[in-house]
């Protein structure tokens, strides 16, 4: 078995959904915490600058996305077939997108940078973001069956993504993530359960993001 | 089992959906270059899965999002990288290149000519420095692959593909642009001299992007 270490700072953040693939395998990896003075000499030394990079047998792999779709190809939580596999690409790029247009909003509340106020933010950027993104996915959730999956009919990395995010949104503002959204919603409730992650969840450190 | 057919929609230029095109022309895979016209595209919109374009649509099944259809067809086709974590590599240059289009759109609007402003005052400011960012990183790790005209492994990646067409487009805007970065210069060459890319290069429509 390879040795793994995924290396991040102390947030949830775009990392998550691979810490939750390391538990949910059962795959044993060092969950390294870097400290914003760490980071300092630590950054040159990194691919792009940035974080979270994963080291495999001491060879390392940087972009969130990148690492997340590895390590769900090696433990089965990719999809079931090339195609569920694109699907759950494109959500993924979908939520990039997304992303981008949420950043002003996401990077104020989270306390990363300054856009303005952050009540005016969650008006018109937050809530515009978040009604088109959800909007699209509770119609994939649905066309999907609404078996709790937002492709095929087992956890992927997507599901992931998503349940960790809404968590994120509701931590800056309660009941963001509303109940126009229940199939989504389900897609969540599913990962929290999961018992797989049970122990991990009641144990990991309460982050705002 | 029969051959699936291939129908890639995006608007008559490069752009997200030349390197998908370029890798079923490479395969050999016969494909229709489901052209839209900025004109037509509004009656298109809403049967597509998120309101925009390029989809693939592979035996009738919609794929959205341009590089989750590249990975599906670099998969498909054997562009995607000889192991997990060549894959893994090209999946992270892809997604710093999509980073990097972020940071550069503000100037690249303007030179395509979707919007008004300072082309010379963006150049400077806004596209020199997100060229250099990326490609110093895209010469780096060309350099750690050996310098044999791949940025990944030793065959053909769809990020390879990705990146010399781009750099097509990007020289008639940004003159001299990679005169600091020989190494993906050769990987250009080495991709755009391949017999069977050529050929599609020279029967595809011609377009300023």
């Amino acid at each position: 078995m390879p040795s793994y270490k995924l290396i991040y700072f102390d947030v949830r953040g775009l990392a998550e959904v691979s810490r939750f693939l390391f538990y949910l395998s059962s795959t044993p990896f060092q969950d390294y915490e870097v400290s914003d003075a760490e980071w300092l000499t630590l950054q040159g030394k990194t691919p792009y600058g940035k974080l979270p990079i994963l080291e495999v047998d001491g060879k390392t792999l940087a972009q969130s996305f990148a690492i997340a779709r590895y390590l769900a190809r090696e433990f089965g939580f990719a999809g079931n077939s090339p195609f569920e596999c694109a699907l759950v690409d494109a959500l993924g790029d979908q939520f990039k997108d997304y992303w981008g247009e949420l950043f002003p909003y996401f990077a104020t509340c989270a306390g990363i940078k300054e856009f303005g106020n952050s009540n005016i933010l969650r008006r018109e950027v937050g809530e515009p973001a978040r009604d088109k993104f959800f909007t699209m996915l509770e119609r994939v959730a649905k066309e999907n069956g609404s078996n709790g999956h937002l492709v095929g009919d087992s956890l992927t990395w997507i599901d992931l993504t998503v349940a960790d995010h809404i968590t994120t949104l509701n931590n800056f503002s309660d009941g963001f993530v509303d109940d126009r959204f229940p199939a989504v919603l389900a897609v969540r409730e599913k990962v929290m359960n999961d018992p797989r992650l049970t122990e991990y969840l009641a144990k990991r450190p309460k982050r705002y993001f | 089992k029969t051959m699936p057919t291939y129908k890639l929609s995006y608007f008559p230029g490069r752009g997200l959906g030349e390197v998908s095109r370029q890798m079923l022309h490479l395969s050999g895979t016969p494909f229709e270059d489901n052209r839209i016209t900025m004109d037509d595209w509004p009656k298109h919109k809403e049967s597509t899965p998120f309101g925009q374009m390029p989809v693939l649509t592979v035996d009738g099944k919609q794929i959205p999002q341009s590089f989750a259809i590249a990975r599906y067809l670099a998969n498909q086709f054997g562009f995607a990288g000889k192991t997990p974590l060549e894959s893994a590599w090209v999946d992270a240059l892809a997604d710093q290149y999509k980073d990097y289009t972020t940071e550069i759109r503000p100037f690249l609007m303007v030179a395509y000519g979707f919007g008004e402003g300072d082309k010379d005052k963006l150049r400077k400011e806004v596209a020199e420095p997100a060229i250099n960012k990326l490609f110093t990183i895209l010469e780096k790790k060309a350099k750690e692959n050996g310098s044999n005209g791949h940025f990944v492994g030793s065959s053909l990646t769809w990020v390879d593909l990705l990146v010399s067409d781009h750099m097509g487009i990007l020289e008639t805007h940004v003159p001299n642009a990679f005169t600091a970065f020989p190494t993906v210069q050769d990987i250009r060459k080495k991709t755009t001299s391949l017999p069977k890319l050529k050929e599609w290069i020279d029967k595809r429509p011609v377009t300023p992007f």
